[in-house]
Order: C-alpha cells, then sequence, then structure tokens
C-alpha cells in the first residue's frame, strides 16, 4: 500500500514523550525521519530518550522539551518553546502534533491553578497546547491533531455541574470523563475548523496497552485494576505504530473519521457525538485556560 | 462595597481548595501564602476561570514583622471581610525529642500564634453589615493525643478548644466560627506516601480535599461548631472519646509508628504544610 505523506519531511510534537506509547511513537517517528519533538515532565527521563533513540539512529533528528503539563502556565511557556525548536528546520511549522500525555490519580490533586490534576493534564493541557499551536499546524499542508484518547471514554458522561469532581472524586470515573472529553475536543475541533481546513483532529484508541500509566500515583482497587489491564496489555509499540499509520496514510482534509482504533475508524460513544456537550465543554474549557478561539 | 474572603496558606493543597470552593461560590478572595509566584498562578487561575476578583499578599505567617506587613496591607486598602479561614499549619513528624529547637518554635509560631493574631486583627476588617465567617482548620488528631505527631496533635487541640470558646464570646458580635478537623488528606506527594503506608486504616478515613473544602464551607453557613468530613472519621471520633486517652494514645503510638517508619524509611522527618 502506498502511503500517502512521507513522515521524513514532517516536524512532530509528541506529549508525554518519555515512556509508553509516547516514547514509542516517537522513537518510531524519529527513525522513519521525521523532526520529533518530544515533551516530558523529567529532565533525566528526556535526557534518557534522547539517548536510547540516538543510539539506535545516530542521525535521528529529536529535541526534548521539559515542561509540567498539569500547569496550564508551563503549557503556555512550552508552545513558545516549541515555535523557537521547530523555527530549526527552518519553517514555521509544525505537522503533527500528538496530544498523548496523561496523568492518573488515586486522589483529587489541586495544580497550580486550582483545577484537577486528571482534568487539566488529559483535557486541558492538550486543549491549550492545540490553541497555542495552531498557527504553525496551519502552515502544514495537512496538519493533524491526534489525541490519545481510550475505551474508557465509552459508558460515561461529563458532570457540568461539577466537572473537576471537586465534591465526588472517583479516580476512574474522573480519568473516564477526561477521555471522553478528548472525543468531544476533537469532534468539536473539526467543526470549528470547517471542512475547507487544511487541519484535522483525530482520537485514537490505543486498546489495552502495558504501560505505567495507572499505576503512578495509585493504590488500593484502583491499582490492582491496572495492575491486571497492563499485564493483559499489549507493547506500547503497538500502539505507536498506529498513530504512525494513521499519520501516514489518513487523508486528512477528507476524513470525517473521528475515533480510530487499531488502523480503522470506529463509532465513539453516543455522547461523545452530541454537539451539545462538545460545544458546552469547549466554553468551558475556553474559560479555565483563558483563551479564545477562532475569534478572528 | 466589594468584600471578600481571606485564605492563608492558600496555595497548598487544602488551601487551593478552599480558594476554589469559594471561588465557585463567586466570592471574591484575599489569599496569602508564603510563595509569591504560586500565589500569582493561583489568582491567574481563579480570576479567569471563576470570573472572581483575588487579591494576593504574600507572607511568612511564622514571621511577626511579615505578620505586620500583611495587616498594614489589607487595613490600608480597606477590605472588608466576609470571611476567614485559616488554612496555614504544618507538621514535623517524628519523636519530640528528634526535633530541633527551631523546628519547634515554628510549629507554635504557625499553628497557634498566627493563627490567634491573624483572627484578632482581621476580625477588624470585617463586613458588620454580614454575619462574619470564621473557619479553623484543626485535625481529627485534636481530639487524642498523639504520639510521634505529639506537638502537631496538642497544637491542634489548642485551635479545637480555642475555636469553640471564641465562638460563644463572638455569638452577639454576629461572628460564627467552625472549626474543621479532618483525617489525614492527600495534597502532597508526602502525604499520599503517608496515607498509603497507613494502608487500609489511611484509606478509608482519607477525603478528597475538594470533598473537605465543600462540607466545612456548608457547615459554615449552617453555623456548625465543629466539622468532620465523612462517616467513617465521625465514628473514630465517637469511638476514640469512650476510651481513656492513655489508652487511645497507646494504640494510635503502635500505628503511626509503623506508618512512619513505612513511609519516611528513616528520612529527614518531613514537612507537611497542611494538616
Amino acid at each position: 500500500m502506498s502511503r500517502k505523506y512521507n513522515i521524513s519531511d514532517m516536524t512532530i510534537v509528541v506529549t508525554g514523550a518519555t515512556s509508553g506509547i509516547g516514547f514509542a511513537a516517537a522513537r518510531q517517528l524519529a527513525l522513519k525521519g521525521a523532526f520529533v519533538i518530544g515533551v516530558g515532565r523529567n529532565e533525566e527521563k528526556c535526557s534518557e530518550a534522547i539517548q536510547k533513540i540516538s543510539e539506535e539512529s545516530p542521525g535521528a533528528r529529536i529535541r526534548y522539551i521539559m515542561a509540567d503539563l498539569s500547569s496550564l502556565r508551563q503549557v503556555r511557556d512550552l508552545s513558545a518553546r516549541i515555535r523557537s525548536v521547530a523555527a530549526e528546520t527552518g519553517n514555521d511549522r509544525i505537522d503533527v502534533l500528538v496530544n498523548n500525555a496523561g496523568a492518573f490519580s488515586n486522589w483529587y490533586i489541586s495544580t497550580e491553578e486550582g483545577f484537577e490534576l486528571q482534568f487539566t493534564v488529559n483535557h486541558l493541557a492538550p486543549f491549550l497546547l492545540t490553541h497555542e499551536l495552531l498557527p504553525l499546524l496551519k502552515n502544514s499542508e495537512a496538519g493533524k491533531v491526534i489525541t490519545v484518547s481510550s475505551g474508557s471514554h465509552y459508558r460515561t458522561r461529563i458532570r457540568w455541574n461539577d466537572i473537576l469532581m471537586r465534591k465526588r472524586y472517583n479516580c476512574l470515573l474522573a480519568y473516564k470523563q477526561t477521555k471522553l472529553a478528548n472525543v468531544l475536543f476533537t469532534t468539536e475541533l473539526n467543526r470549528r475548523l470547517g471542512p475547507s481546513s487544511n487541519i484535522r483532529a483525530f482520537a485514537f484508541d490505543p486498546g489495552l496497552v502495558n504501560t505505567d500509566i495507572g499505576l503512578k500515583g495509585t493504590a488500593g482497587i484502583a491499582k490492582w485494576i491496572w495492575q491486571l489491564r497492563k499485564n493483559k496489555g499489549r507493547s506500547p509499540d503497538i500502539p505507536a505504530s498506529e498513530i504512525v499509520w494513521l499519520i501516514e496514510n489518513v487523508d486528512t482534509p477528507q476524513s470525517n473519521e473521528v475515533y480510530w482504533k487499531g488502523c480503522e475508524p470506529k463509532a465513539p460513544s453516543r455522547y461523545s457525538r452530541r454537539e451539545d456537550a462538545a460545544v458546552r465543554l469547549w466554553e468551558i474549557s475556553e474559560k479555565m485556560c483563558g483563551v479564545k478561539w477562532f475569534s478572528g | 462595597m466589594q468584600s471578600f474572603v481571606c485564605i492563608t496558606g492558600a496555595t497548598g493543597g487544602l488551601g487551593k481548595a478552599f480558594a476554589v470552593e469559594c471561588a465557585n461560590r463567586g466570592w471574591n478572595l484575599f489569599i496569602t501564602d508564603i510563595s509569591e509566584p504560586a500565589l500569582v498562578r493561583l489568582a491567574d487561575g481563579l480570576q479567569t476561570a471563576y470570573g472572581i476578583k483575588v487579591l494576593y499578599f504574600p507572607c511568612d505567617l511564622t514571621d511577626a514583622d511579615s505578620r505586620a506587613r500583611l495587616i498594614e496591607e489589607m487595613s490600608g486598602r480597606k477590605i472588608c471581610l466576609d470571611g476567614l479561614i485559616n488554612v496555614a499549619g504544618l507538621d514535623f513528624e517524628g519523636d519530640f525529642f528528634d526535633r530541633t529547637k527551631e523546628q519547634i518554635r515554628t510549629l507554635i509560631r504557625l499553628n497557634v500564634e498566627a493563627n490567634l493574631e491573624i483572627t484578632h486583627e482581621l476580625l477588624k476588617l470585617r463586613n458588620s453589615e454580614k454575619t462574619f465567617r470564621i473557619i479553623n482548620v484543626a485535625s481529627l488528631a485534636a481530639f487524642y493525643p498523639m504520639p510521634v505527631k505529639a506537638m502537631y496533635s496538642a497544637s491542634k487541640r489548642f485551635l479545637l478548644n480555642f475555636s469553640i470558646a471564641l465562638r460563644e464570646e463572638l455569638r452577639p458580635m454576629n461572628c460564627t466560627v467552625t472549626v474543621l478537623c479532618p483525617a489525614g488528606m492527600p495534597t502532597n506527594e508526602k502525604c499520599i506516601r503517608s496515607i498509603d503506608a497507613q494502608g487500609f486504616a489511611g484509606r478509608i478515613t482519607t477525603k478528597n480535599v475538594g470533598y473537605v473544602a465543600a462540607c466545612t464551607i456548608d457547615a459554615s453557613l449552617k453555623g456548625k461548631t465543629v466539622c468532620i468530613p465523612g462517616l467513617t472519621n465521625k465514628i473514630v471520633r465517637f469511638a476514640g472519646s469512650l476510651v481513656p486517652s492513655s489508652l487511645v494514645s497507646q494504640l494510635i503510638g503502635a500505628r503511626w509508628k509503623e506508618a512512619h517508619r513505612k513511609s519516611f524509611q528513616g528520612n529527614k522527618p518531613v514537612l507537611r504544610t497542611d494538616n
């Protein structure tokens, strides 16, 4: 099968790129010759990732930027740094943004701006980062915003009365809500970009993957569930290669498919297709991030 | 006239939860804590997300001069208060004999001296047209003498008794005092480690900060005296009152020493900024 897009010409941003799916994707993309800008929270892990990839392919074009996505201030800062790193290629352009970073927490943790940790890292950070990087994505021939959602988004809803789940926080329900938010964000972004845009957004379902996401900051039943799921999960290399496939093959302006799993489009949950929910979440997110999209 | 709710220790885990809870109810805030950058970030976040007015002033509450500057700033700006939430507090966990003089002084200054002085001074700034709400943050530890946290639990006992008495004194002035007695809360990585180290007991007594803050504000608006969030904690509190305190102390001591070992494994004592 011939590929539609050539990765070696691309500048690709991957968040959460020091472990799990993010690292695997950054590695595969770099080996295919893309200019990869990875985002990680931990300096040591960032340099480790660079080292691993460079050992495998000395010519790999890869940079890592450190940022803690639980801080919206750092997300803004990050986008400015991405812009200057991307400019190294001589183009003011990003072709693909992979919003992969995700967090899970057993307990309600407040971020420095006063939001809840999972909601911020999993939803607000990609929302804001995409907003900040949109001008660069527009310079691409066929820009893609790929947000890593999950099958967790099925069978749940948004808690409008308490979206941060401050009063009745349940770690797994809070996680499910953020993954639903990823799909709602993706559909609404496509709707707002309009059919003529050169940018398309996709929600990607990695399936059950053997990563540590649920083991960071968990204990008790939640940890046990994650451990069970993890043991059954696939290697992160598989979903990473599916992300690569998505980047190479899905026709950007033409595709109307929003939700992808295993190189195939799949119907997302009914709730995630509700336009009123998508619009409402969008407006709340804009308010929390203090931005206004498409205001001229 | 614009009026505010003042929160001390506002950038810690519980402080932030209180700030968000108040912001969500549309109340303007005056927040203080030791770190100015953290205050700026929180203030920005709350202002954009909730559209309220947030003023801040950094203050080291253990320092009398710094407190004086805070009070001066607030009275200078003619700030009018509807409520005061004293969250700032700390704990140096570990055996009393291993603590330094500096740690002993700091704990008493923050948990006791600062709380009393701030309450005293800010009462003068209250909005006399409305009921003035004071919330003091004690701890479930206030009900028991707690080995390994001897100073901390005693300082919280001080706050508990003080708050209940003050409530009666202030009743004719149209003020209420509510004292919050939460169990440990997962506000930062160290607290979480400490909760996990206690195992099952830690998990069932632990309540999320958002829930605690919401409960406490509701209790305060109803004019309640003591707020203990969570049914398990209410039961623990009740059961504890039936047993002589020396025995409770022995039991808690055995549990805490074990948890303390597991959680810190010989590390230096850890500063916990909120309860």
